[in-house]
């Protein structure tokens, strides 16, 4: 158990993050787009747990907070396929360039 | 004489009067005036009697603090204030009298008292008063009277323009008075003439500083007093009602620069530089306005003329430190003058026009302003045995006595000229036959004539109040007390009264040959000299150049500064309103709908604040 | 030390904003007595707190405050440390300032009546824009004072929008530019001072930001003069000082003139009023080192409004120019840095309002009976019209500095301090008496002299509720210029010292 550092979590998931990040920011499909951004919670995620286990503090409250952004990451999954699945009923389209309807 | 600050009052009670009540009282107006004035003379007259036996008197009160400096206003009666407070309450009481009968059937009737009020009230408080400060005070609302007086017959456009010259010229002269005035006050810490005069006594002015006030005041006095180059503006200010002219533009108003220049008399006297300059604007002033009034055909301009120029001498006198020379001439020309004007308007009031070309004839048919301007005009010419005489006598001899030669012989050539203009238009009016036919000629009524005959009696007699025959009286009194001011009469050589009276009796005798006679053409100058006389005739062109330097100066300046503000200051609105436009822009493309650059950008803009606390450790100024 | 006299005066205009809320937007009598009536109280309580002063009551007995706004937690270390309190206080030159604006605010409101649409709207805003005047002069520390800054343009731009003549819209959005940029500099010079003294508080903010060595703030001598130059251009726009002015010759002409009344009475002011409050107050050292360029400032100020006023075709222009030129006599003043200086840029401030209020007023009566303002289009008024014609040469007289008028008292004392620190310039400046007489002179003897080639029969002189902002204002400017004591007592305490 100790033989693994603390680094190492973090490290797992700053590239977790950045993965995820990158995948939000650049990919035009908003299926992978919406995975990429559930990638980064995971990523929260890991941190939490790391620090709620190996912190300065440890403390169940990253634990609980974890579990707390899985239940809301799902409710949030749930609510943006049932928004894709409309537009994409709509629009016929998944590509998130065209979704700008927000401008005008 | 504690009572000598109720005298501007009644005057001021008149104006605010009248201005309420004058569109009820209509005609009646006048009464409201003239016994408010008459009051004012009867004060004066009591101030004066008590000061010929007293003392001084003085009186202050606070009125403005600044910080630690601490105004005053109050009064003073010396002798020159009790002296000068007579003369014109009397002259406005007798012009108040005058224009009940000159002003009948004026529709702004009341209007016209009230403007006399104020007049009165602001040239009485002027001469009341002990400091600087409060002499400009009532010095710039005599200008307002004399503006809103010249300005009476509004709908006329020649009166406006010379409304707005009158205050504008005067308030050029004006801007020096209030420069050296508060120069004065840092170098000598009051505006109290009093403590101003110990000041300078005391040496604790510098020379120059001495010199640069004293020159700067007497701007001042050269505004308000018409003297070149100044002047322009008096002329045209016969545009007002001719009881105005007699009053403001010949009487008192104009005297202001005088009374002035001998009420700070101890400063001036202190510069060699400042009296010298004062007697050199003044001998020049009195030349070159007799000039003038030779070519000059209207009545009241001629006589305008030489009020300038007679103005011109006084400034003659105090410069060549005849202190009481200068105010005696102040005095007898007050009076000679006054009537001049009176006599002129009732003149033109018998036969509307003031053109003397179109005269002619009038002695019998006015066989009481006749000879009243005749006695007028013998007194300005420096005839023996009228006031003029005595007083002009005076200012020969203190320019002789202080060495000033060639301003002496300047003097006495306009003594000249002023006898020639003066009866030239006195035969061009009442001598010969009629030129133009003229109907309803007609002598004033008693309202108009009373004032002209007291005023004749003192063109007259006022001169023997300081004669070397009987006594210098006057110039004692004056000078009692107080040395800065000189002497009280000043011995010079006989052949000066006897150069001046055949130098008087000659312009008459020349005057007579060329318009009663006629055995010299009147054509003989000017057809001798066309261009010089044309120079002359057109007043040496001053107005002229005036026009096209300063005028067009000013003009280009402002459109210059338009030139700037259309370029400069507008190009700076466009430029902001440019760079507000701008960034608006910017910031709506921006928002181009794209969740993912939104993103973008929020992540940069972490990063870079990420980065400059990295670097900083969050204290950008350490 | 809790009285709530101020609060109530300065939100006494509240009540008529609620009351007019609930009129019928047609009842045009009702909603114009009104409008009047509600600027009333503020008037009455304004004059009641001059009278009390004179009477010996000292002015702090009218201070006041409570707890309002708390940043961060600093409670422990001290109760004061970020912390904004809701403060009102006057000095002497607060309260002669409350009562100008009172004053003003009633008579603008009764020139208001020749307003003629939706007097509803417009009396809300016109009673908004006195809260916000009168919040101002009494705010105690630079948050509040921002905060009624502000208020005071918002009701303005609809004003001048809305109620304005052909070209409102552009004036309306110039003011908001311009203001609006020079309040976000205010806005960044209070935040950094609030950032490294932990107070707005101005008497508290006189004592830190001067503390000798930084001992008590850590305000660089640098960071200082920036502050205050910065502070410098915020209140310069609003005054304005050349050549941030042409947002306000756009508002002085296509405003309402009962609005410009206030905007040129009151709002200019403001800027005024700032530099002597904040930057005299908290920037005294910057003040006295740019003291110089302050009077170069207020007389290039004075030159080019006159030089400009004198080619003007339009009155408003000319107006409008000339408090360009009149906000430079404040300048020079405030140059000067004496006592003489300061007291005359003061006396300015409050005789330049009554004077352009009154002139402001009577070309609102000019242009409801002739609908012109041009000069070219008058002329020959003192046949139709002599009394309105005589006010106007009375006002004309009094702005062109006539001594027993208000005009001359501060002219007066402004050139006395600069002659006595910069007498050269102060000899420049002078020229600018003379301009001043002959544009003046030019415009109002155009109008009211000479030949008139308009049919005057039918056209009515001053009439009825025209008389009272006429006498009144009339009233006031001669009183100042014959009793100059009426405002120099309130100010004894501030003007004694300044410059040593």
């Amino acid at each position: 158990m100790s033989g693994v550092p603390v680094s190492a979590y973090l490290a797992l998931a700053l590239i977790l993050f950045c993965i995820g990040l990158y995948g939000a920011l650049t990919k035009k499909n908003t299926i992978i787009v919406l995975i990429s951004i559930e990638l980064m919670l995971n990523a929260v995620n890991i941190n939490l747990i790391t620090f709620s286990k190996l912190g300065m503090a440890p403390a169940i409250t990253g634990q609980i907070f974890a579990i707390f952004v899985i239940a809301v990451a799902a409710a949030e999954v749930a609510v943006g396929i049932a928004i894709l699945l409309s537009l994409y009923r709509n629009r016929k389209t998944v590509n998130i360039d065209d979704m700008n309807q927000l401008k005008n | 004489m504690e009572n000598a600050w109720l005298i501007p009052l009644f005057p001021l009670l008149s104006f605010l009067a009248l201005l309420l009540f004058g569109k009820r009282l209509k005609e009646a107006s006048a009464y409201v005036g003239i016994l408010l004035t008459l009051a004012s003379l009867v004060f004066s007259v009591i101030v004066l009697v008590g000061r010929l036996t007293g003392a001084t008197y003085k009186l202050e009160a606070d009125w403005l603090q600044i910080g630690d400096l601490q105004l005053t206003v109050g009064f003073e009666v010396n002798q020159l204030n009790a002296l000068m407070l007579v003369i014109v309450s009397l002259v406005s009481f007798l012009v108040h009298t005058y224009s009940k009968g000159y002003m009948h059937g004026d529709q702004r009737f009341p209007v016209f008292y009230a403007y006399l009020g104020l007049f009165t009230f602001a040239m009485l408080g002027l001469v009341l008063s002990p400091n600087l400060l409060q002499t400009y005070i009532f010095w710039e609302l005599v200008g307002v009277g004399s503006f809103l007086l010249i300005g009476f017959y509004f709908n006329k456009e020649s009166a406006k323009a010379a409304a707005k010259k009158a205050f504008i010229m005067t308030r050029i002269g004006d801007v020096g008075l209030f420069i050296g005035m508060i120069l004065l006050f840092w170098q000598t810490g009051s505006f109290e003439y009093d403590e101003i005069f110990a000041s300078v006594h005391a040496g604790e002015v510098s020379g120059t500083m001495i010199t640069l006030t004293a020159i700067l005041i007497f701007i001042g006095a050269v505004g308000k007093s018409g003297q070149f180059p100044l002047h322009t503006w008096l002329p045209d200010a016969m545009e007002g009602p001719t009881p105005v002219s007699a009053l403001i533009h010949a009487a008192t108003m104009v005297a202001a620069g005088v009374y002035l220049v001998a009420t700070m008399f101890p400063l001036f006297a202190a510069s060699e530089t400042a009296m010298s300059t004062v007697a050199i604007v003044g001998a020049v002033t009195a030349i070159f306005a007799a000039t003038i009034g030779l070519t000059q055909t209207d009545i009241k301009r001629v006589l305008a003329y030489s009020t300038v120029s007679q103005l011109g001498y006084m400034m003659l006198a105090l410069g060549a430190a005849g202190y009481a020379a200068g105010v005696f001439h102040l005095m007898t020309h007050a009076f000679f003058k006054a009537l001049l004007f009176l006599a002129a308007g009732s003149v033109i009031h018998a036969v509307h026009t003031q053109d003397i070309e179109k005269m002619g004839g009038l002695w019998k048919k006015l066989s009481f302003t006749a000879p009243l301007f005749l006695i007028g005009t013998l007194a300005i010419s420096g005839v023996p045995l009228f006031s003029g005489f005595f007083s002009k006598d005076e200012i020969l001899i203190a320019a002789w006595a202080n060495g000033n030669y060639i301003l002496f012989w300047l003097a006495v050539i306009a003594a000249f000229f002023t006898a020639f203009y003066m009866f030239r238009l006195f035969f061009m009016v009442f001598s010969g036959k009629a030129r133009s036919e003229m109907k309803n000629v007609h002598e004033s009524p008693v309202s108009m004539t009373g004032p002209m005959i007291v005023l004749g009696i003192l063109a007259v007699v006022s001169g023997y109040v300081n004669t070397p025959w009987f006594g210098t009286f006057l110039g004692d009194w004056l000078v009692e007390g107080n040395e800065a001011l000189g002497h009280g009469h000043i011995e010079g050589p006989a052949w000066i009264m006897i150069v001046a009276t055949v130098v008087s009796l000659a312009g008459i005798y020349l005057a007579y040959l060329m318009y009663s006679k006629r055995s010299i053409s009147r054509d003989w100058f000017t057809s001798r000299a066309p261009t010089l006389y044309s120079i002359v005739v057109n007043k040496y062109f001053i107005d002229e150049i005036y026009q096209t330097t300063i005028v067009y100066a000013t003009k280009a300046i402002s459109l210059f500064l338009r030139f700037i503000e259309m370029f400069l200051v507008n190009g700076l609105v466009q430029l902001v309103t440019g760079i507000v436009r701008g960034l608006g822009k910017t910031g709506a493309k921006l928002q181009n709908g794209q969740i993912q650059t939104y993103g973008t950008v929020a992540f940069l803009g972490l990063a870079v604040l990420l980065l400059i606390f990295a670097l900083t450790g969050g204290y950008l100024n350490g | 030390m809790d009285s709530f006299y101020l609060s109530l005066l300065v939100f006494s205009p509240l009540l008529g904003i609620i009351l007019l809320a609930f009129m019928p937007k047609g009842n045009e009598k009702g909603l114009k007595m009104l409008g009047v009536l509600a600027t009333l109280p503020a008037t009455v309580l304004a004059l009641v707190a001059y009278f009390s002063y004179l009477g010996g009551t000292s002015l702090d007995s009218f201070s006041e405050q409570a707890r309002w706004i708390q940043f961060g937690s600093f409670g422990a270390m001290d109760p004061n440390l970020f912390t904004v309190r809701y403060e009102l206080g006057i000095d002497g030159f607060a309260l002669l300032m409350i009562v100008l604006t009172s004053i003003l605010a009633t008579l603008a409101a009764i020139a208001s009546f020749h307003i003629k649409k939706e007097w509803k709207g417009y009396f809300m805003l016109f009673l908004l824009l006195e809260i916000g005047m009168l919040g101002v002069f009494t705010a105690q520390n630079l948050i509040l004072f921002f905060i009624f800054f502000e208020i005071t343009l918002i009701p303005m731009f609809f004003l001048i929008g809305k109620w304005g003549y052909f070209d409102k819209e552009k004036a309306a959005y110039s003011f908001l530019i311009y203001n609006g940029l020079g309040s976000a500099i205010l806005l960044i010079v209070i935040m950094v001072l609030f950032a490294k003294t932990g107070t707005t508080n101005i008497e508290a903010l006189k004592i830190l930001v001067n503390s000798p060595e930084q001992v008590l703030t850590p305000i660089s001598d640098s960071l200082k003069m920036g502050l205050f130059i910065a502070l410098l251009i915020a209140f310069g726009v609003k005054l304005p000082i050349f050549p941030l002015h042409s947002w306000m010759l756009r508002v002085h002409v296509e405003a309402p003139p009962s609005i410009v009344m206030l905007h040129s009475g009151i709002l200019l002011k403001i800027g005024a009023f700032g530099l002597i409050r904040f930057g005299m107050g908290i920037f005294p050292e910057e003040f006295q080192e740019l003291s110089v360029l302050i009077a170069v400032l207020g007389v290039v100020n004075l030159l080019y409004g006159a030089f400009l006023a004198f080619i003007q075709t339009d009155f408003k222009m000319v107006l409008a120019y000339s408090s360009i030129s009149h906000m430079g006599i404040v300048l020079i003043g405030l140059g000067a840095y004496n006592e003489a200086g300061v007291q005359g840029a003061i006396f300015q401030v409050v005789s330049h309002g009554l004077i352009s209020a009154l002139l402001f007023f009577l070309v609102s009566v000019m242009y409801e009976r002739l609908q012109t303002t041009h000069i070219a289009n008058l002329g020959g008024l003192a046949k139709g019209m002599p009394l309105a014609s005589g006010f106007l040469l009375a006002g004309a007289m009094a702005s062109l500095g006539l001594p027993g008028m208000s005009g001359f008292v501060s002219e007066f004392m402004a050139f006395l301090g600069l002659f006595r620190e910069m007498p050269v310039l102060a000899a420049v400046g002078t020229l600018g008496i003379i301009m001043t007489a002959v544009y003046l002179l030019r415009a109002v003897l155009a109008i009211t002299y000479g030949k008139s080639d308009r049919e005057y029969a039918g056209i009515t002189d001053i009439r009825s509720f025209e008389w009272a902002p006429v006498l009144v204002l009339i009233g006031l400017i001669i009183l100042i210029g014959v009793y100059p004591a009426v405002l120099s007592q309130p100010l004894e305490t501030i003007v004694q010292g300044i410059g040593g």
